[in-house]
């Protein structure tokens, strides 16, 4: 019964060049639903969705909205329609206000207040708070993803495609999005999502659709099924063993600020005179609300951010992961090789020996498992997943190893695989000797890999007993 | 006194009408993240179209073909630069040189390779009526021929359509991101099109201007420079309509300040002023670009 579904993908195929992505993929969505969308990396989750946005054409197959086959050549017909999409990586114009960005398509007179105040009534409608007025380059993760859910409701969506929502969000936010997306589909819209986590497809999700290679494998109620049988569908097979950390012995202090103050890209306090220090051996994991200074801690620690006052002590040789690893850690139209020889590009001189970058790519590639067609192709052509794999590669395999590491959400947009592969090179990068200071929004990662936890609250640094309550706690303040 | 000062405000009015059309097109295309080399070869063009269109006798029909004749230009550019997505800097410079030999060809070609003296009409001043009394500032800007008039409304107009319309919010969004504006349903290679042909038109009327207004006569090579002045008050304006009005006033002055010293009698080689707006726009390129405005950030990029 096709024409009961808010957006039916049925049997889509697509292809590019000689990689074939999607082979027989179906996808179908009620109204009135969350519909929770799985796979591993390269399942392809992101190229159906791309479809069913207007981004990219199906090489065979039917796309039906509300009922009706259509032909969605342009995202603009895809809104047309009542479909809204909020990308894994934001679409906002970063140098314009929220408020310019949500106009953008409309026609006719563009009057600032009514912008604004359109702004502010979406957002309040579905329950979060948005500045109309703050730049868009300048928001927290978070807040742009507001900005994006605002900007497709703005349209009249009425299904709305969120790729990895909660990736990025501390678990309150996630919470209050999930929460959100709900109402949405009680009022009779439609949500899709991909979320790589397992609990939460499950228990915020009324269907569940998995991929694997290209093809549906598993389509299913989600009471009807649970996480042992989605990790089977998804993986093939029995999911890898988790992680658990080792006792160890820190060594030296390698890492130590003193009072230090941080300003942010706006001339803003974010960090209030911090104090802490990290030692060889030891994974120090960082936790606080968007916007608490650990991004601005993380910067500094890894060099990128000059303190305004405060002493800080790092080696010279740091290795870096930062949030935003398209934006910060490549360059997307380079090649591979290109890449990895960007690490400590600032300080090196003379003759670039391509052929031992050349030499040392392919075996970062085979190493790390990162999957390419060849060394030549351009970063952008990596899924995220192996972009992210790629730079961990680069900043950990340096010569010499670093000797402290800062990783900013390193796991963000990752799989199964992917997840438990970043953290076994993260411990093994702390059991070589480095010193490692991971943040993560996800709260429960940082409690499954760190040794000892600093939590920043209001500028200042504090250290926390590994107990999620008292993390929690900390994170809001009240000690 | 009064008068050289009066008479060199006036010259740079003058001089800086030219210059402000070409620019303020030019404001639109690159707004739209398109930088367009070829406005050069648009302004000859221009010029040259004026002349043809001129020759019966009629002004509008001079400014018409003029328009025309960039806007073709402008549609050459865009149909390699966006459309087959070719490197803007070098179709913008093939452009220019394409419009260079042309206008030589057909000028020889047309009008014997003397360029025997031509008769055409040219545009007197148009005084304003009460608004020339004003003092100073009445003749200096209200004692124009028409094509200063028409920059003083273009400017505001440009400023309110970029910054209060949709329209301009699409334009800007292009230059910035044109992949953000793909994705809120903006046809991004289009808005590139319709602000190249517009932008081609003013810098056709900027040509015409030159003949119509100032020169009264066409010269092979008779922009000499000024689509890349128009570049560079681009910057100087930092991509904003009003900033490049008050922009191309600068070089304007820049470029009268040899009437004045000559009206003063003080003794200073020409050669030095003429080469002063060449300067301003050197500096005006290193000094002020990319201090505190920055340039769209997908300006040159090929989508």
């Amino acid at each position: 019964m096709t024409g009961g579904y808010a957006l039916a993908l049925e049997h889509i195929a697509r292809r590019f060049g000689r990689v074939q992505a999607l082979h027989d993929a179906s996808l179908l969505v009620r109204p009135g639903t969350v519909h929770a969308l799985r796979g591993e990396n390269g399942a392809g989750k992101t190229t159906l969705l791309r479809i069913a946005f207007g981004l990219l054409r199906p090489d065979a197959g039917v796309v039906q909205v509300a009922g009706h086959p259509v032909i969605l050549a342009s995202p603009a017909d895809a809104m047309r329609l009542g479909i809204g999409m909020v990308h894994q990586h934001f679409s906002a114009v970063p140098t314009m206000t929220v408020a310019e960005n949500v106009a953008l398509g409309n026609h006719g007179l563009y009057r600032a207040m009514e912008a604004r105040s359109r702004v502010t009534e979406i957002a309040e409608r579905v329950g979060f708070t948005l500045d109309p007025d703050a730049r868009a380059g300048d928001l927290s993760i978070a807040a742009q993803q507001r900005l994006e859910i605002v900007k497709a409701l703005a349209r009249g969506a009425r299904t709305l495609i969120l790729d990895e929502p909660t990736a990025v969000l501390p678990p309150l936010d996630a919470n209050e999005l999930l929460a959100v997306l709900r109402h949405f589909a009680d009022e009779g819209g439609a949500v899709v999502l991909i979320t790589h986590k397992l609990p939460e497809a499950l228990s915020a999700a009324d269907d569940v659709t998995v991929l694997r290679r290209g093809r549906t494998v598993l389509a299913a109620q989600a009471s009807a099924t649970d996480v042992e049988a989605l990790a089977r569908a998804m993986i093939g097979g029995a999911p890898p063993p988790t992680l658990r950390p080792r006792p160890n012995l820190p060594g030296d202090v390698v890492l130590s600020a003193h009072e230090l103050v941080l300003r942010d890209s706006r001339g803003a306090a974010r960090v209030k005179g911090a104090t802490l220090q990290v030692r060889e051996r030891e994974i120090v994991g960082l936790a606080g609300v968007d916007g608490a200074g650990q991004h601005e801690l993380l910067l500094a620690l890894a060099g990128r951010l000059a303190p305004i006052s405060g002493t800080l002590h790092a080696p010279a040789a740091v290795g870096f992961v930062p949030e935003d690893r398209q934006r910060d850690a490549l360059v997307l139209d380079f090649s591979l090789v290109e890449n990895v020889a960007l690490r400590g590009a600032g300080r090196a001189w003379g003759r670039l020996p391509w052929r031992s970058i050349r030499a040392r790519t392919a075996a970062l590639l085979e190493h790390y498992d990162i999957r390419v067609p060849q060394l030549d192709v351009p970063a952008a052509a990596l899924s995220g997943g192996n972009q992210q794999k790629l730079i961990l590669a680069r900043e950990l395999d340096g010569d010499p190893p670093p000797t402290a590491l800062i990783v900013e959400n390193p796991t963000r947009g990752l799989d199964i695989a992917g997840t438990a592969s970043v953290h076994e090179r993260l411990v093994a990068a702390r059991d070589a000797g480095a010193a490692v200071v991971m943040y993560s929004s996800d709260l429960d990662e940082v409690l499954a890999i760190a040794d000892r936890l600093i939590v920043m609250f209001d500028g200042l640094a504090h250290d926390v007993p590994l107990d999620r309550g008292a993390v929690g706690r900390a994170m809001l303040g009240l000690t | 006194m009064t008068g050289a000062l009066t008479g060199f405000l006036e010259a740079s009015v003058r001089t800086a009408t030219p210059l402000a059309l070409a620019a303020l097109g030019e404001v639109m295309v690159e707004r739209a993240g398109v930088i367009n080399i070829g406005l050069e070869g648009i302004i000859l063009a221009g010029a040259f179209g004026a002349l043809v269109g001129a020759g019966g006798g009629s002004l509008v029909s001079g400014f018409c073909v003029g328009a025309v004749s960039g806007l073709c230009i402008a549609a050459l550019f865009a149909l390699f630069a966006v459309t087959m997505r070719a490197d803007q800097i070098i179709t913008g410079t093939a452009v220019n040189l394409l419009a260079l030999g042309l206008t030589g060809a057909l000028y020889r070609g047309l009008y014997g390779a003397t360029g025997a003296a031509l008769t055409i009409p040219t545009t007197g001043s148009l005084p304003l009526p009460l608004l020339t009394r004003v003092p100073v500032l009445g003749p200096v800007l209200f004692d124009q021929p028409a094509p200063t008039y028409f920059v003083y409304a273009a400017a505001p107009v440009l400023w309110w359509w970029l910054y209060r319309t949709h329209w301009g919010l699409a334009v800007r969004a292009v230059g910035e991101r044109p992949e953000s504006a793909r994705v809120a349903g903006i046809a991004a290679r289009r808005w590139r099109w319709v602000t190249l042909l517009l932008g081609g038109a003013m810098g056709g009327i900027a040509g015409a201007t030159l003949v119509l207004s100032q020169a009264g006569t066409f010269a092979e090579g008779i922009s000499a420079g000024r689509g890349f002045i128009a570049i560079a008050i681009v910057v100087l304006g930092g991509w904003n309509p009003i900033g490049v009005l008050i922009a191309s006033l600068l070089f304007g002055a820049a470029s009268a300040l040899q009437y004045l010293f000559q009206a003063m009698g003080w003794n200073v080689p020409y050669q030095l002023f003429l080469a002063l707006p060449y300067v301003l726009t050197l500096l005006a390129l290193a000094g002020f670009a990319g201090r505190r405005i920055q340039a769209p950030a997908a300006l040159g990029r090929a989508i």
